[in-house]
């Protein structure tokens, strides 16, 4: 009985996908980004009403990664996916279900226009083939406390290891007397989980190598001074009790209350900051901290989301033509408008048709400026685990101490190339 | 003639779905354990390239220890302790069925609740255990944080929900030695304590096997108490084998390696129970 | 003197095993902000966390969802169970004595061997995300056909002998002589079968994406382990009493017939 009822369903629902629209469009969860994707819907159907689109959110499910997934498999979707992180995007590439994009017409033509040429080395697939359109970023800076700040009486946010270690020193205190210190100069999550290497080695190790990349040719290319100086700097904010070792999520916005000083962010953090700040709280964003020696701009972590075309698309050249649509200057600040979020596209900062929003946002001019010097994640199918075995020696190391940097490293660098045995 | 087939129609489902569900996934197992596959490429042929790699895998072994770890403290806890109830139960008092349903509730209750149930216990900050030791005047302990007590710790919460079974089986096995032997014991003016080891430990062997054998397969199933409380860590001392080769399977799609993992330690477990058999059942 | 030793060990013990029940049932009705310090019953009841809980999750799906895998599986654990157990116990026939051996090695087989491929034939049939992959795995269980076999064996010979003679056909004999005639038998059957499928967690996080379709230990593992309900401890203990509670009541109700399923399962073991 329960067989037949669930056939008839997945069959069901394949077919009623197909029957008003040509092509369909997954987009995020995100209620922003909901209410951009219904924006560019709406206006290429009116003026397109022979070749209609149709979107929806992805569905709800464990993580919008494993429903992406899950829809591979069972060959169930969508035409185009709007969310896609950029580190997944290899691991379907080379299972063959994405249309690689620079065969489209007009495709390149429409990626220099739109993106600098680090970006889209970026996204080129080792096979030469591009299968990703870069889409939205949001780059990790710093965040701090301008009170704060004036209080240490610094002159700039911190801009290097030495410069931070000193202001924390500074800060550091023990209010009520318990033996226990009660504020730190700024928090990272101990989670062991890879994801939460993008908010704590991941960027910090950009700014420190420029942007190198983590693997390269199937190895790890990692082991190397810049990531070696992030441990290190790392280990001494926990050995110091600069950075708290407990979890603090579980209390009210340690930021807002003046109990830590700095976070590693994103802009997401300023409608939360706007909504809930205390009256008086001053903050502002500076870019990441980097060994004392550094010269250059300061590279970061982009949180890169692109856009992806799945083969089962029943024409790709229209819904590379939404695609061209959505992704002009004038509906790219529409999305900067609507999402407060950056679309990865070069000259933000100087291109005047964006001065009005800067003007109206300050807090996110820095942002775009940051925007030119941002990357992305290698293209490699192993990411996440790559990702997850230097988590596990950056605990071992920077949270517990019981590694130096260069062992854990080492043992990094040996797990990784164990990935790419066969 | 109807008679000659009814058995075979009567078994056939079984049958059918014996060879669908685990005859085709035990050969397809073995067959994938040569293969590189991520459910969405096609299959890749590597030889003994898993095997390789399950060797220098430095994360397998270690859950295969922490496994062990978890079984060495999991094990003689539970017999003592399940022991120990047991026996208290075994003496004529009053209320008998509340104290054994009491015993017996956090073996029904899914242990998804009881790991929720035991974090507050161990938390570092705000866990009962810390508090208390506080207020003792003793300093906190990192129950779930510190490599060395993590998985310890598990090990005692998977004792307290599981105990309660292994309290009535003993207390099946303890009714079922002739009370006739401890009269005579007790002409002889033997002492509690020389009855129980001389009586009623030897009577119960067959018991004490079965319990043993019992948390063995249940220790090496441990799966969820990490999933949840520990997520492995810290510093990968908590994660079983079971919660590896789900990371592994389904968390990387490395789906070769995964079935390669799960046949070694299918093979592992079977030896083990193989082992246990000819030495804790011969022995007393 | 001895004896009231014995009762405050027994006491301390019971305490030991129902305290952090009743504690997760009182602090999921307490005020939030109360529960960091609650020791037995919260100064007023607040119903705050289930309404955050219910806001947030399908636990109301996720029970009905678990109800219906749980009662499929039940019942076809007892269907199948019985027709082989018949079968093995009472007719002759060739191969019976392989198909025994088969069950035998099924029980011993451990999972982690198939749990792959499982999962792997299940998104073959594309059968993720549905009823399908959470029941016909479950529908045969060795264990309930040995035990069938057991309890059919001691069932007297005549019974079948006259109902055959009354022109019954076989599963007439099964469903309307020997389920009348092996209540033990058929109840701890149902109430392990129940209650494993009922607390069953790894096999649902594996082939159920979808929210919708997620039994409650799965939901409520997500739930716990997952970001959404991170700070809010009252909103986790809510959930948790909810999984905990359709057990409990049943235990507090059947409390004898659980006992007894488990223990002789074991000793069948």
């Amino acid at each position: 009985m329960f067989l037949f009822v669930s056939v008839y369903l997945i069959s069901c629902s394949s077919n009623e996908r197909r029957s008003n629209s040509k092509i369909i469009l997954w987009s995020s969860n995100n209620t922003e980004e909901i209410e951009y994707a219904r924006y560019i819907v709406n206006e290429w159907n009116k003026n397109n009403p022979e070749e209609k689109v149709s979107f929806q959110p992805v569905p709800e499910g464990q993580s919008s990664e494993e429903i992406i997934l899950a829809a591979v498999v069972g060959k169930t979707t969508p035409d185009i996916y709007s969310n896609m992180w950029e580190g997944d995007v290899e691991a379907y590439a080379q299972a063959g279900v994405l249309v690689a994009l620079d065969t489209l017409d007009g495709f390149m033509e429409l990626l220099h226009e739109r993106c600098d040429n680090s970006a889209i080395e970026e996204v080129t697939s080792p096979d030469g083939h591009i299968y990703q359109i870069p889409w939205k970023i949001n780059p990790i800076m710093l965040i701090y406390n301008s009170n704060i700040v004036e209080q240490l009486k610094l002159s700039n946010p911190p801009a290097t290891y030495s410069e931070f270690f000193a202001a924390a020193k500074e800060f550091q205190k023990d209010s009520d007397n318990d033996g226990y210190i009660d504020h730190w100069f700024g928090y990272a999550e101990v989670l062991v989980t890879w994801w939460q290497r993008f908010f704590d080695f991941y960027p910090l190790y950009l700014a420190a190598s420029d942007g190198a990349p983590l693997i390269k040719n199937n190895k790890a290319a990692f082991n190397n001074e810049a990531a070696r100086k992030v441990f290190e700097f790392l280990r001494e904010l926990y050995k110091n009790s600069y950075f708290p070792k407990e979890r603090l999520s579980a209390r009210q916005d340690v930021f807002l209350d003046g109990v830590i000083a700095t976070r590693f962010t994103g802009p997401w953090e300023i409608s939360h900051t706007e909504k809930f700040k205390p009256s008086g709280f001053k903050y502002d964003f500076s870019f990441m901290p980097v060994p004392d020696n550094h010269k250059g701009p300061v590279y970061t972590y982009g949180d890169p989301k692109n856009i992806v075309i799945f083969k089962t698309c029943p024409n790709p050249n229209l819904a590379w033509k939404i695609l061209k649509f959505a992704l002009s200057d004038k509906n790219d600040l529409k999305f900067l408008e609507i999402t407060n979020q950056l679309p990865r596209r070069k000259n933000l900062d100087i291109d005047p048709l964006y001065a009005d929003y800067f003007k109206k946002n300050p807090k996110m001019k820095i942002f775009a400026e940051q925007s030119k010097y941002v990357k992305g994640t290698d293209q490699s199918p192993v990411l996440k685990e790559v990702f997850d075995l230097i988590s596990q020696e950056y605990e071992a190391c920077v949270i517990y101490g019981v590694k130096t940097p260069e062992e854990a490293l080492n043992d990094a660098e040996k797990a990784v190339n164990l990935l790419f045995l066969k | 003639m109807k008679k000659k087939i009814t058995p075979y129609l009567l078994v056939s489902p079984y049958i059918i779905h014996f060879l669908v569900f685990v005859a085709f996934p035990v050969g397809f197992s073995i067959y994938l354990t040569f293969n590189d596959w991520n459910i969405i490429s096609p299959m890749e042929f590597i030889g003994l390239g898993n095997y390789k790699r399950l060797f220098n895998d430095p994360i397998f072994w270690k859950s295969l220890s922490n496994t062990l770890i978890f079984l060495l403290i999991h094990i003689p806890l539970q017999i003592i302790v399940a022991l120990f109830l047991a026996e208290m139960l075994n003496q004529k008092i009053k209320f008998r069925g509340f104290f054994r349903a009491a015993f017996f509730l956090p073996v029904i209750v899914s242990g998804v609740v009881v790991t929720i149930l035991w974090q507050q216990l161990y938390g570092f900050d705000t866990g009962l255990l810390n508090r208390l030791l506080v207020k003792l005047g003793l300093i906190k302990i990192g129950w779930l944080t510190d490599p060395s007590w993590a998985m310890p710790s598990i090990a005692v919460m998977a004792t307290w929900k599981n105990v309660g079974l292994y309290t009535v089986l003993f207390l099946v096995g303890l009714q079922t030695v002739p009370p006739q032997y401890y009269e005579a014991a007790d002409l002889e003016g033997a002492t509690h304590f020389q009855k129980f080891f001389r009586i009623t430990l030897p009577m119960i062997n067959p018991t004490i096997f079965m319990v043993v054998v019992l948390s063995t397969i249940g220790g090496f199933s441990l799966f969820i108490e990490p999933y949840v409380m520990t997520g492995g860590g810290p510093l990968n001392s908590t994660i079983s084998a079971v919660l590896y080769i789900y990371k592994q399977g389904f968390f990387y799609y490395h789906m070769g390696y995964a079935t390669t993992l799960g046949l070694f330690f299918a093979l592992l477990i079977l030896s083990v129970v193989m082992i246990q058999k000819k030495f804790v059942e011969k022995d007393k | 003197m001895k004896k009231l030793i014995l009762y405050i060990s027994l006491t301390t013990g019971a305490i030991l095993f129902l305290y952090p029940f009743i504690w997760m049932v009182s602090a999921s009705l307490a005020p939030e902000s109360e529960i960091g310090n609650l020791i037995f019953l919260p100064s007023q009841i607040s119903f705050g966390s289930y309404f955050q809980m219910f806001d947030k999750i399908p636990i109301g799906k996720a029970f009905v969802n678990s109800m219906i895998v749980a009662c499929a599986v039940t019942f076809g654990v007892l269907v199948f169970g019985s027709m082989v157990g018949y079968a093995l116990s009472r007719l002759e026939f060739k191969g019976r004595n392989l198909i025994f051996y088969i069950v035998i090695f099924t029980m011993t087989l451990p999972f982690q061997i198939t749990l792959i491929p499982q999962y792997i034939l299940i998104v073959k049939f594309g059968w993720v995300d549905s009823y399908a992959a959470l029941i016909v795995p479950y529908l045969m269980n060795a264990l309930a056909i040995i035990m069938f076999r057991q309890y059919f064996k001691t069932i007297p010979q005549d019974l079948i002998d006259a109902a055959r003679i009354d022109g019954c056909g076989e599963l007439r004999i099964i469903f309307g002589i020997l389920w009348p005639n092996s209540i033990p038998a058929l109840v701890t059957v149902a109430m392990i079968t129940f209650m494993a499928s009922w607390n069953e967690v790894l096999w649902p996080l594996i082939v159920i994406r979808d929210e919708n379709l997620m039994t409650m230990p799965q939901l409520v593992t997500l739930f716990a382990v997952g970001g959404r309900a991170e700070s809010q401890l009252g909103v986790k203990l809510a959930a948790a009493t909810m999984l905990a509670l359709p057990i409990i009541i049943a235990y507090t109700f059947f409390q004898k017939y659980f006992i007894q399923s488990m223990a002789s399962s074991g000793i069948k073991e």
